[in-house]
């Protein structure tokens, strides 16, 4: 009778490891694995996976085979044989599920461990967040873009900020995700393995767009050559000088401050910027005699030079100087002096 | 036999009353109540999300639906139904005449009444849109629901804490004599451990409510990040409760079960001590492990690790307790009643949640799945297949001692039925959608997910139908069902000692016990008998 139960056992556990390992190797329920942390994360999910397939079941199994071996038999009154307890096998149900926890926690170190491996010369990339959309700067470039291309095979780290609420950063087949948070820059790595198109998501509840936002972005892995090629595409200024400049007054972002017909902007935290040359126009204060466009053209490089009357000092930014490459300040300045 | 029952007026359940069974009914009703609104509100949200790009509900009211949807179902069911039962038994199960303070007991039912009209009123007002979790900087600049929210889950945090005040010190003050801890019943248990629990964490999330309601009502800039707030403070006090709310929402239904597998096994539980003990483990150790909500979220990363090995340990002493509960149904000769029905899905699907929490606990797989509907899912079956399941089972265990009728059988059969099957159906496809990218709180989706969200709705649209014979069968037989005499389950516990529905008093003789409460297979109960005075009448 012993070894019955004994050889009972044997064969039960190894038919739910045989099931464990199955499901560890056949089930995937996740996404395209476009990145090295995927590859990483896939294989604790799997392995995680298998462990669950056998506690559960373990369990189920244990409680169908109890409801179905173990029924009071019809006029049966009486109680079962009291047990209370077995201190050998409370031992053991307290120890083996401590040990599996432990390793997968181990496990887990490791995987978190490896996939935070800063590489060499990683590409940078601003993820800027606001209601309710993502914009991705290529800092060195003049690139912002809604979509975020990025090369195959290259670490990429990513600075992400909010302008106003908590967003999150998803791109499910990275199978990584990092908040926004106002305040805050976050630092996340990511090294893009596959070549496709996958969706950006917003994870975080950010207001009435949420949804929205996390259905606006893509991201698109593509060869170097491609990257690089779109990266020129998208920094090229259009041969026509006023089209150049309205470009150029969209991509530092002036719109977020100034009001300027020409570019549909309305910002209000400066002064509108139409009709700049007139000398009887609201901005005949900073004329003084002054070229125009050199008046400009400081007003650009060092705003605290000369504020406009009713606009407050440090609020414009003071790096366009160093962020503006001569040649396109000039086309910009041409612009918004021939704004009428 | 003690006493014969005084005639109940059905009117003493409508007004003041200082009386714990009472004051228990009064929760069980008036969470039902709530449940059946937030049941409504899941049925909107579900509604829209048969189709992927639907308009039937706009952004803005989706976000007020989900947003109440959880809170109703979290402040307004869950918390008051185990309140409610916790009221009516423990004092039974202890052998005391009431609680230890019977005017505050009444005070903390009534507080939740106002609380609960002011989170509904809210939606006349634009009612609160920024997730049950208020996440700040977006709950600041909400519209005026926000603020009723605040306050309404303040009231209903200082009622719960209220109610716990009154449990630990009837507890450990009231005790019949004889009545040592090791004879404790483990429903008592478990509501000790979640009141220790709701002592040590509410006040938390209360103080970080108040903070949420000054920088609303007053100007105060505790969360405005250009005055130097900190968004991640808020998730830290938030947390720092909301977490271990899990298990004050799940102790006392896993109490509940403990009770139950006994009786419909005719065994002793298996391991007795081991599920007292792992109750009180589970609260030492749900109060460090908060931040498992915020890997995401830009805490110092050396911090991580630790809290996510003090997640995956809670899961130790929770196997203990399945395991002692198949042990003690193990052997036994089991009945398949509806309260053991509701037992044995309480194990099967809370399983589901438990297995699925070691994943989000593992902080790479989490930084994947969080704010998906992986958690959804997970949170369900904790929840939903967990707590409501152990709440079923306790109102059906209990349902002949407070109205000594019977209920009707099929019928609890039929919503066990239907809601087991509905439970998986809803939520079980929510796993699958979350790994596969579709993120929590959407009032739209990517096609591609839509099979899986009609399932889940056709699962949602089930256990709303399931309700209907609950219902049907709770207020008919309290009606017409058939005398259930005293102790119809044969059970050990001294709350079944006495009369169905026991009198006002509870026990005219203050009883004395002599022996565990479940020694099934051992003599005839003699032990937990009203003393002799009380019994000759
Ligand atoms: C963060 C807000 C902000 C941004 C971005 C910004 N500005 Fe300004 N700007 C201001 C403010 C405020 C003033 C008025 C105070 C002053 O004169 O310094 C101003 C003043 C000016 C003036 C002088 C107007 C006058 O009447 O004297 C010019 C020209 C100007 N900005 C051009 C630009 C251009 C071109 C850009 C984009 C490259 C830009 N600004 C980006 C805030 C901004
Ligand atoms: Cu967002
Ligand atoms: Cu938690």
């Amino acid at each position: 009778m012993k070894e019955r139960t004994l050889l009972v056992v044997v064969l039960v556990t190894a038919l739910l490891v045989v099931a464990g390992i199955w499901v560890a190797q056949n089930v995937n329920l996740m996404p395209a694995e476009a990145s090295t942390r995927a590859a990483l994360v896939d294989q604790l999910f799997r392995a995680m996976l298998g462990l669950a397939a056998v506690i559960f079941l373990l369990v189920e199994g244990l409680l169908l085979f109890s409801v179905l071996r173990f029924r009071q038999p019809r006029g049966d009154d009486g109680d079962a044989l009291p047990v209370h307890g077995n201190r050998a096998l409370e031992i053991v149900w307290t120890l083996i599920p401590a040990l599996i926890v432990i390793v997968i926690g181990f496990y887990s170190f490791r995987v978190l461990a490896a996939s935070e491996i800063r590489e060499e010369n990683p590409l940078v990339v601003n993820v800027r967040s606001r209601q309710f959309a993502w914009t991705f700067e290529y800092p060195g470039t003049s690139v912002i873009s809604s979509d975020l291309h990025l090369p195959v095979g290259r670490q990429v780290r990513f600075l992400i900020t909010s302008d106003d609420v908590i967003h999150s950063f998803w791109v499910p087949e990275f199978r990584v995700k990092r908040d926004a948070t106002p305040g805050q820059m976050a630092e996340l790595l990511v090294t893009p393995t596959r070549e496709g198109t996958y969706p950006v998501r917003c994870a975080e509840l950010c207001g009435v767009g949420h949804a929205a936002m996390g259905l606006s972005s893509r991201v698109i892995v593509e060869s170097d050559e491609a990257f690089q090629a779109w990266l020129t595409q998208a920094a090229a200024l259009p041969a026509d000088p006023i089209e150049a400049g309205r470009t150029l007054f969209k991509r530092y972002g002036c719109p977020a401050c100034h009001a300027l017909a020409d570019a549909g902007a309305a910002g209000v935290v400066g002064p509108a910027l139409d009709s700049l040359a007139d000398p009887n126009g609201p901005h005949a204060h900073a004329h003084g005699g002054m070229d125009i466009r050199a008046l400009v053209e400081q007003s650009v490089l060092d705003p605290s030079a000369a504020i406009a009357p009713g606009f407050a000092d440090g609020l414009m930014p003071k790096d366009f100087g160093t962020r503006i490459p001569a040649n396109e300040l000039a086309i910009l300045v041409d612009y918004l002096v021939a704004q009428k | 036999m003690t006493t014969a029952t005084p005639a109940l007026s059905p009117r003493r359940y409508f007004g003041w009353s200082t009386d714990h069974k009472v004051i228990g009914v009064q929760y069980l009703v008036t969470s039902f109540f709530f449940f059946l609104v937030g049941g409504a509100m899941a049925g909107m949200i579900r509604t829209q999300l048969l189709a992927p790009d639907s308009t039937l509900v706009s952004a803005e009211a989706f976000n007020r639906l989900s947003t109440n949807h959880g809170s109703v179902m979290l402040f307004l069911w869950i918390l008051p139904v185990l309140a409610g039962l916790g009221n009516y038994l423990v004092p039974l199960q202890i052998g005391a005449r009431d609680m230890a303070f019977p005017r505050l007991n009444a005070l903390s039912f009534w507080l939740l009444v106002p609380a609960g009209l002011l989170m509904l009123a809210s939606f006349f007002v634009g009612a609160a849109e920024a997730g049950w979790t208020a996440y700040v900087p977006l709950s600041i600049s909400g519209p005026d629901g926000q603020t009723l929210w605040a306050l309404s889950v303040i009231l209903l945090g200082t009622s719960s804490m209220m109610g716990s005040i009154n449990f630990v010190t009837t507890i450990f003050t009231m005790r019949a004599e004889g009545l040592t801890f090791w004879r404790l019943p483990l429903f008592s248990w478990s509501m000790l451990a979640t009141s220790i629990l709701v002592l040590t964490a509410t006040p938390v999330l209360t103080a970080g409510l108040a903070l949420i309601a000054m920088d609303r009502l007053v100007g105060t800039l505790f969360f405005s990040v250009p005055a130097g707030g900190d968004p991640i403070l808020w998730q830290n006090l938030f947390w720092f409760y909301s977490h271990p709310a899990v298990y004050i929402m799940v102790l006392p239904a896993m109490g509940a079960i403990s009770e139950i597998f006994p009786v419909f096994a005719r065994k002793p539980v298996f391991g007795y001590r081991m599920i007292a003990v792992s109750s009180l483990a589970i609260s030492l150790l749900g109060l460090t492990v908060w931040a498992h909500h915020m890997f995401t979220s830009g805490m110092d990363p050396r911090l991580r690790v630790p809290y996510m090995i003090s997640t995956m340990i809670i899961a130790v002493p929770t196997g203990v307790k399945i395991f002692s509960w198949l042990a003690t149904i193990w052997g036994g000769k089991i009945r398949l009643d509806t309260p053991m029905l509701f037992a044995l899905g309480f194990i099967s699907m809370f399983l589901i949640g438990g297995i699925t929490g070691v994943f989000l606990a593992a902080i790479p797989v989490d930084l994947h799945v969080h704010d998906t509907y992986f958690v959804v899912a997970h949170l369900h079956f904790v929840l939903f297949g967990g707590s409501v399941s152990g709440a079923y089972a306790a109102l059906y265990y209990w349902y002949p001692k407070i109205t000594g009728r019977r209920f009707d059988e099929r019928l609890g059969k039929v919503h066990f039925a239907a809601n087991f099957i509905g439970t998986n159906l809803a939520y079980l496809p929510m796993f699958l959608a979350g790994l596969l990218g579709m993120p929590r709180r959407v009032v739209n989706y990517d096609p591609r997910f839509t099979e899986l969200n009609q399932l889940a709705s056709l699962g949602a649209f089930l256990l709303a139908v399931s309700v209907l014979p609950l219902l049907y069968n709770m207020i008919v037989s309290w009606v017409n069902g058939p005398k259930a005499g005293d102790n119809p389950w044969r059970a050990r516990t001294l709350e079944w000692q006495g009369s169905s529905p026991p009198p006002v008093h509870n026990f005219d003789q203050p009883p004395v016990v002599t022996e565990g409460p479940y020694d099934y297979g051992e003599a005839e109960a003699r032990s937990m008998m009203p003393s002799p005075a009380a019994a000759g009448d």
